[in-house]
């Protein structure tokens, strides 16, 4: 599986993951603008965001009626297809790929959801493996604080498809809880850097910079 | 046992750390009362004819039948048109955008049947994807894990045909040649008729390699529509009759009779 060799292509990618609420997004757009404004070429991709299916996948869950085996699989799908047309092509050019997400959070949250481990980590096993996977790492109390601040979590988004809850609020936090347990296990098995992402934003942006330029060679 | 990538329900989590994971590397039979029987082949050998007049003798017979065409989820079909007729799709979104469509079907359509004790008749089953994504460059072992989500079938017929009549049927039958079934995609050969026998032959080699893997039953296709239809028939009374724990007699309900004599 290419997922577990690393790739030959001149680009470098670097991915970050994390639950809800964990900065990831904050902290990637930080540095994509520190790599700009040295110049660096960065072309920047985001889960669930493919032409070819993305639309498909939200109507789907509006509906409300996806299993999880087919919901796996769509995102796959939308994964597949940036990869392929995004991903690929700007590491043969030698650019910097920064991804927002990546196929842990499919094994995270789909593993959540009771599908099979090795299912999963097969049904990816087409991804590019990373140069540099930053996993920004909080407790559960600290997500569940900072989304209940923001939002009612969605009805997938809260893992309602699997009865865990019929409060969405009780169904987040023990979805969010059984996500976090998934990622945690995976800082091992595929070398994620992790980050602290309860220590305050600048600290935490310095130290992401500090590796990233090792891991590019700038 | 049925194969099931994913727990219906976890239960009694308070303390949520995991829910319970099952380990399926493989398909295995299902333990439905209702009948899966398979109709596979290449493009243009008679299947949808076939599985019709199979639909129509089982109702008449007073089974409960449902016919379950590939790529026909509601969820997902509509998608695969806009990307094919965009030509957008490589190797692996192309499988994954029909394994999407079997799941959606399977759970939707093919497990309430089988657990209703229908009979169901699949227009292709995953086979097709087989043959297909591994002609297209997929690596076989990610392709049977990928579907490994599905259930077994209790009988696949593999209708049969040479590529020199396939491409005379489907030339005179459907006015042309069709960018995808001519594996166009892959850029076998710019000229249509090559690509699309260049294609075709190599999908039927990797249904060929099927036949003893799966146990396929090979129905000759080249044969007349009712010469098919009778060995068809001939094989699926046998597995209704010999399958005695399952009370086929069980009379269907008076609409499904009014719907058959009809047909």
């Amino acid at each position: 599986m290419r997922l577990n060799k690393n790739h030959s292509y001149p680009g470098k990618l670097i991915v970050v993951e994390g639950v809800d609420g964990s900065g990831k997004s904050t902290q990637l757009n930080l540095l994509r603008n520190w790599l700009e404004a040295r110049g660096l070429h960065v072309v920047f991709t985001e889960w669930n965001s493919s032409k070819l299916i993305s639309k498909t996948i939200k109507q789907a869950k509006r509906s409300n009626t996806l299993i999880p085996v087919t919901f796996s699989i769509l995102h796959a799908t939308d994964f597949a297809d940036r990869l392929e047309n995004i991903i690929i092509p700007a590491l043969k050019a030698g650019l910097i790929v920064l991804a927002d997400r990546y196929c842990y959070t499919a094994f995270a949250r789909d593993v959540a959801r009771g599908v099979d481990k090795e299912w999963v980590r097969n049904l990816y096993g087409f991804s590019v493996r990373p140069d540099g996977a930053f996993y920004f790492q909080v407790p559960v109390e600290v997500s569940l604080e900072r989304i209940a601040n923001s939002r009612l979590p969605g009805f997938y988004e809260a893992g309602m498809d699997i009865g865990l809850s019929t409060d969405p609020r009780e169904s987040f936090q023990l979805f969010q809880s059984i996500i976090i347990n998934e990622y945690d296990r995976m800082v091992g098995e595929f070398d994620f850097h992790v980050m602290q992402a309860t220590r305050p934003i600048h600290e935490q942006q310095m130290l992401f910079r500090e590796q990233t330029a090792k891991l590019l060679g700038i | 046992m049925v194969m099931r990538p994913y727990s219906a329900r976890p239960v009694n989590i308070k303390v949520a750390q995991t829910v319970p994971q099952r380990r399926e590397e493989k398909v295995v039979p299902h333990a439905y009362p209702g009948k899966l029987i398979v109709l596979e082949g290449t493009d243009g050998v008679g299947r949808s004819t076939q599985a019709e007049l199979l639909q129509n003798w089982l109702a008449v017979e007073g089974f409960g039948v449902v016919v379950t065409e590939w790529k026909s989820s509601l969820l997902i079909s509509a998608a695969i048109d806009k990307a094919k007729s965009k030509n957008a799709l490589n190797t692996i979104t192309f499988s994954l955008l029909y394994a999407t469509d079997l799941a959606d079907r399977l759970h939707n359509v093919i497990l309430p049947a089988l657990r209703a004790g229908l009979i169901v008749l699949a227009d292709r089953f995953y086979f097709t994807a087989f043959a297909r994504d591994v002609v297209r460059g997929a690596d076989p072992t990610w392709v049977r894990k990928l579907y490994g989500f599905a259930v077994e079938p209790d009988v696949v017929f593999y209708l049969k045909m040479p590529v020199e009549p396939l491409l005379r049927r489907i030339i005179t039958t459907r006015g042309g040649l069709d960018f995808y079934e001519s594996g166009r995609d892959i850029g076998m050969s710019t000229d249509l008729y090559q690509s699309f026998k260049l294609y075709q032959t190599k999908i039927l080699k990797e249904y060929e390699r099927m036949v003893d893997e799966y146990g396929f039953k090979v129905i000759a296709g080249d044969e007349s529509i009712d010469v098919v239809q009778r060995h068809l028939r001939e094989h699926i009374q046998e597995i209704l009759s010999e399958d005695g724990t399952n009370d086929y007699s069980v009379p269907i309900s008076e609409s499904d009779r009014s719907a058959a004599r009809s047909m």
